[in-house]
Parts: C-alpha cells; sequence; structure tokens
C-alpha cells in the first residue's frame, strides 16, 4: 500500500486541474515570432485561473464565463529582446460558432492591445478578422476602452462596431468578448509581476 | 524510477534559477480502462494512478527550457496480450511515459535539444498526443515502441517545424540492447494551422527486428470537423528474415461539439504486407466526453473488416474513465 501514499497525499493537497496531459502543451513560438519579429527569447510566468479568479470575471464581465479549459495553470509571455521586455503574449480562448477561437494576443506593457495573432480559428471570415481594418477595433485599447465597445447585453458589441467589423460581425464579438477577458486576468493574475518587466 | 533520479540531478542547477515551484504544473492523474476482446473472448482491466508534471526553467533573460516528467502505477487485471513492460496478465508496475527535459535557450539558427523518454517524432502522433487516452494512431504497433529514450533536435520557424531523435532502441530501458536503435523525424507545416502537412522518416532495430518507414501525414479542419490521414510504406524483417514490404494507411475523420466537451471519430486503417493474403482493413469508432475539467469519459469500438490468415478477427471493444486532479 506504500507505493500509493504519495499519489494520495499530492491529491489532497492538490487544488489545480488541466483537462490536458502536460506532454502536449506548445508554447506558441511561431505566434510569438509574429507579433514581435525583433523578438530574442520569452519568459514564462504561469499561474492558476481558478474558481476565484473565474467569479472575479463573472462580476467585472456580467453574463460572461470561462470555458473550462481556461481554468488551470496558464501561462502569459514577457516577449524579451535580450534583457529588455518588448511587451507581453496572453493566450486565450472564447467559443464561438465554429468551435472554440484560439487567440494570442499581444499586449503592450500599459495594457493595451497591441495586435492579435489567431492560433485557432475556424470561422469563414477569418481572413476579414487578419485584416488591419478589423484588428485596428482592438488595438490601441485597454480594458476600459474595450468595455465601452460592449452592449448593454454584455456579450455583443456595439452597433457602430458591428458594422465596422463587416463581413464579420459574430467573429467582432468573440474577439471583444476574448479581448476583455483576457486583459482582465492579465491584470488580475499578472499584474503585479508585470510591474518589473 | 533510477532514471527520474537521474534526470532530477541532471536539472538540479537549473533549479538554483528559480524557486521550485515557480512555473510548476502537476496533476494526479487515475483512470481505469475495461477492455473486452471478442476476439479471444477475454475481458481484461488495466488502472493506472500517476503524477503528470510540467516546469518551465527561466533566467531573467527569459526560458532555458522545459522538463517534463509521468510516473504512473499500472496494474492490469487479466490482461492478453501481456504488455510488453509487464510480466503476467495481472501484473502491476511503475511505468515512466513522459521524461525529458527539452533545452529551448539555444541561438536562434540552432535548434532545440531533448533528452529523455520521450515520443518518437513520426506522423500524426507529432501533433496529437495520445498518451493514456482510447484514441490511438498506432505508434508502438508500426515503429516498435511509441517512446524510446534519446537525444533529440527540434525547432518551430517561421514557415514550418522539425523533430529528429536518435534513441536506444531500449524502449523503457535507457539503453542499447542488442545494438539496438532509432532514428526518427518528421517535418512538417505550422501545426496550430487548419491545414497540416508533414513527412516523416524511420530507420531502427528494435527486438531484433529492422524497420524502415516513410510517411507523409495530412490535418485538414473546417470548422468543427477535422480529416486526418496517415500514408506510409515501409519494410521489416519481422517474417522468416526477409524484408517485408508494407503499405500503410490510415484516414481519421472527427467531430468536435460546440463547447468542446464531446469529441467523436471514426478511423479507417488499412494495411498492406508483402506475405499476407488479404490486406487488413480495421475500423475503429470512438468517442471523449469531458464530463467536467477533472472528469473524462471515453469508449471506442475496433473491427476488422477482412478474415486475417489466422481467421482471429480483431474485434475490441473499451470503455475507460480518467479523471485529474
Amino acid at each position: 500500500m506504500k507505493k500509493y501514499y504519495l499519489p494520495l497525499l499530492l491529491m489532497l493537497f492538490s487544488q489545480d486541474i488541466d483537462a490536458v496531459a502536460y506532454c502536449s502543451l506548445r508554447d506558441p513560438v511561431a505566434l510569438i515570432k509574429q507579433l514581435y519579429p525583433d523578438k530574442t527569447n520569452q519568459l514564462s510566468i504561469v499561474k492558476m485561473v481558478d474558481d476565484n479568479i473565474r467569479a472575479q470575471v463573472q462580476v467585472a464581465l456580467p453574463r460572461n464565463d470561462l470555458h473550462f479549459s481556461e481554468l488551470g495553470r496558464h501561462t502569459l509571455y514577457i516577449i524579451m529582446q535580450g534583457k529588455h521586455s518588448l511587451g507581453y503574449v496572453h493566450v486565450r480562448s472564447e467559443q464561438s460558432d465554429w468551435g472554440l477561437v484560439e487567440v494570442a494576443w499581444a499586449i503592450a506593457k500599459d495594457l493595451t492591445i497591441a495586435n492579435f495573432a489567431f492560433q485557432r480559428c475556424r470561422s469563414p471570415n477569418k481572413k476579414v478578422a487578419e485584416q488591419q481594418q478589423f484588428k485596428d477595433i482592438f488595438i490601441g485599447k485597454n480594458f476600459q476602452e474595450l468595455k465601452k465597445l460592449l452592449h448593454s447585453d454584455g456579450v455583443t458589441a456595439k452597433n457602430a462596431v458591428l458594422k465596422r467589423a463587416q463581413p464579420a460581425p459574430e467573429l467582432a464579438n468573440v474577439m471583444l468578448r476574448c479581448s476583455l477577458k483576457t486583459l482582465l486576468l492579465t491584470e488580475i493574475l499578472w499584474g503585479d509581476e508585470l510591474k518589473k518587466y | 524510477m533510477k532514471y527520474l533520479l537521474l534526470i532530477c540531478l541532471v536539472t538540479s542547477p537549473l533549479l538554483s534559477l528559480a524557486d521550485f515551484n515557480h512555473n510548476l504544473r502537476w496533476s494526479v492523474d487515475a483512470s481505469a480502462r475495461l477492455n473486452h476482446n471478442e476476439a479471444i473472448n477475454n475481458s481484461s482491466r488495466i488502472y493506472a494512478l500517476g503524477l503528470d508534471s510540467h516546469k518551465v526553467f527561466t533566467s531573467d533573460s527569459g526560458d532555458r527550457g522545459y522538463a517534463v516528467a509521468q510516473l504512473y502505477y499500472t496494474k492490469l487485471s487479466n490482461q492478453i496480450p501481456v504488455p510488453f513492460l509487464f510480466d503476467s496478465k495481472d501484473d502491476g508496475d511503475f511505468i515512466i511515459r513522459e521524461a525529458h527535459l527539452n533545452f529551448t535557450d539555444t541561438p536562434s539558427w540552432l535548434p532545440h535539444i531533448r533528452v529523455g523518454h520521450f515520443t518518437m517524432p513520426f506522423g500524426l502522433e507529432e501533433s496529437i498526443d495520445t498518451n493514456g487516452r482510447l484514441l490511438d494512431y498506432y505508434h508502438g504497433k508500426n515503429l516498435g515502441t511509441k517512446l524510446d529514450w534519446g537525444l533529440g533536435l527540434n525547432k518551430v520557424t517561421d514557415r514550418l517545424e522539425y523533430n529528429v531523435s536518435y534513441t536506444l532502441g531500449g524502449k523503457d530501458k535507457a539503453k542499447s540492447i542488442n545494438g539496438s536503435y532509432a532514428f526518427t523525424g518528421r517535418i512538417g507545416s505550422l501545426s496550430h494551422h487548419d491545414f497540416i502537412i508533414g513527412f516523416s522518416l524511420y530507420r531502427a532495430e528494435i527486438d531484433g527486428i529492422n524497420r524502415k518507414r516513410l510517411a507523409i501525414d495530412f490535418q485538414f479542419y473546417w470548422q468543427t470537423w477535422g480529416f486526418l490521414a496517415e500514408l506510409a510504406l515501409g519494410e521489416d524483417d519481422k517474417q522468416l528474415t526477409q524484408w517485408q514490404q508494407e503499405k500503410y494507411a490510415l484516414f481519421e475523420l472527427n467531430k468536435t461539439a460546440l463547447y468542446q466537451q464531446l469529441k467523436v471519430y471514426s478511423q479507417v486503417i488499412l494495411t498492406d504486407k508483402t506475405y499476407q493474403k488479404s490486406i487488413d482493413k480495421l475500423i475503429n469508432i470512438g468517442l471523449s466526453y469531458q464530463i467536467t475539467a477533472k472528469l473524462e469519459f471515453s469508449l471506442s469500438a475496433r473491427f476488422q473488416l477482412n478474415s486475417p490468415d489466422n481467421n482471429n478477427k480483431q474485434e475490441l471493444a473499451r470503455a475507460q474513465i480518467r479523471y485529474r486532479y
């Protein structure tokens, strides 16, 4: 029975959970290079997204929730050029009509959106969302500025945004929710440590 | 176990750079699998309880590398045929799955360097992990082993990714046995795209059997559908110490529900060997349902369409419950 003690003890003290085996974890290095062509390395900081954090997201963004794959331990990447940081990359998923959309968000040091690239997006309008005109809806905005783009229903974008996002308004809704959660989680979980970079 | 200790010793200089808990992921992973093999009218169970861990090593200028360590106590109950890692159908033992270090802090023109026990970089398995799942891309059957101890070079560039390895062919043992070795490699397009193509090669001598294999693999995703294929040409000297040619094709169609909880798949596997009278035609169907973030239930069934030379058609049904905490 002794051989069962260690796992059982670990089970008692463990709080976090990730649904996928860790051998399948992959850093989004190609996307990081695309977002920051001058980077020399990235510095990972792993933090825990738990039920307490999930509740904070629900308070700050009513009618929004985190997908179960968004719980557990997640990585924020500080993008390095030598010993200097260029900004951050945070990958987040959001549900859509085409399955999960996974976005690598480039975040400037003032916690505004600097750019984004899709790790996974199976919307037929993906190419529209990769155009600068669509990206400009989000780029340069912080959490409060993005929240102002949200309709009173809390989950869709205002009509002016949807008009600007044509012909991909559904994707604009998805990206707005995703960007808000990304910036909010970045600040809640990593905010203190990012002051050092 | 001694190999895990060896890895701990190798990593200890790196650990001084950061607190051990920093950037550490770990989970207890428990599963119970029920199998019914209709061909031999046998029911069996496989239980696994283990620790799955992942640690990123960093310095002030960035990540230096990461380690993956997976140690499982695995217990068989009436399992026939007995897997090579065990001595009897009711045996139990500690099994090391993945246990490797990948040094990533290399100059941009140099590859990353992996050392330890890792999955052979070949075909679809390179980008889709099947460890501990019912989903299978038949790595072990096709290559002679799924994991092996050795050294690898890998890199993701702007346009492609590659992974090559030289391993010792000892499978669970970190040594070459009677001259065993395996050279494995895959180069492919970026694995986060909706269309992925890869080319793999393999040359090995494991368990006294020589194997050569060339393969091309595809993945195409459209909305919540996925179409995957692996086509291989190869030969081995398993039969009569002569080279036996083999043509192999795996096709998979899968569908993921919008919320990602339910995944269903079907596979067709065709194997044509020189000394075989008919082409083996296997069908696999399966599903996995993520009940909560911690709990997953999966089912799979395999059956054979042709009548093999020994007249034992493969008919296997499996169910698994897996809990990660």
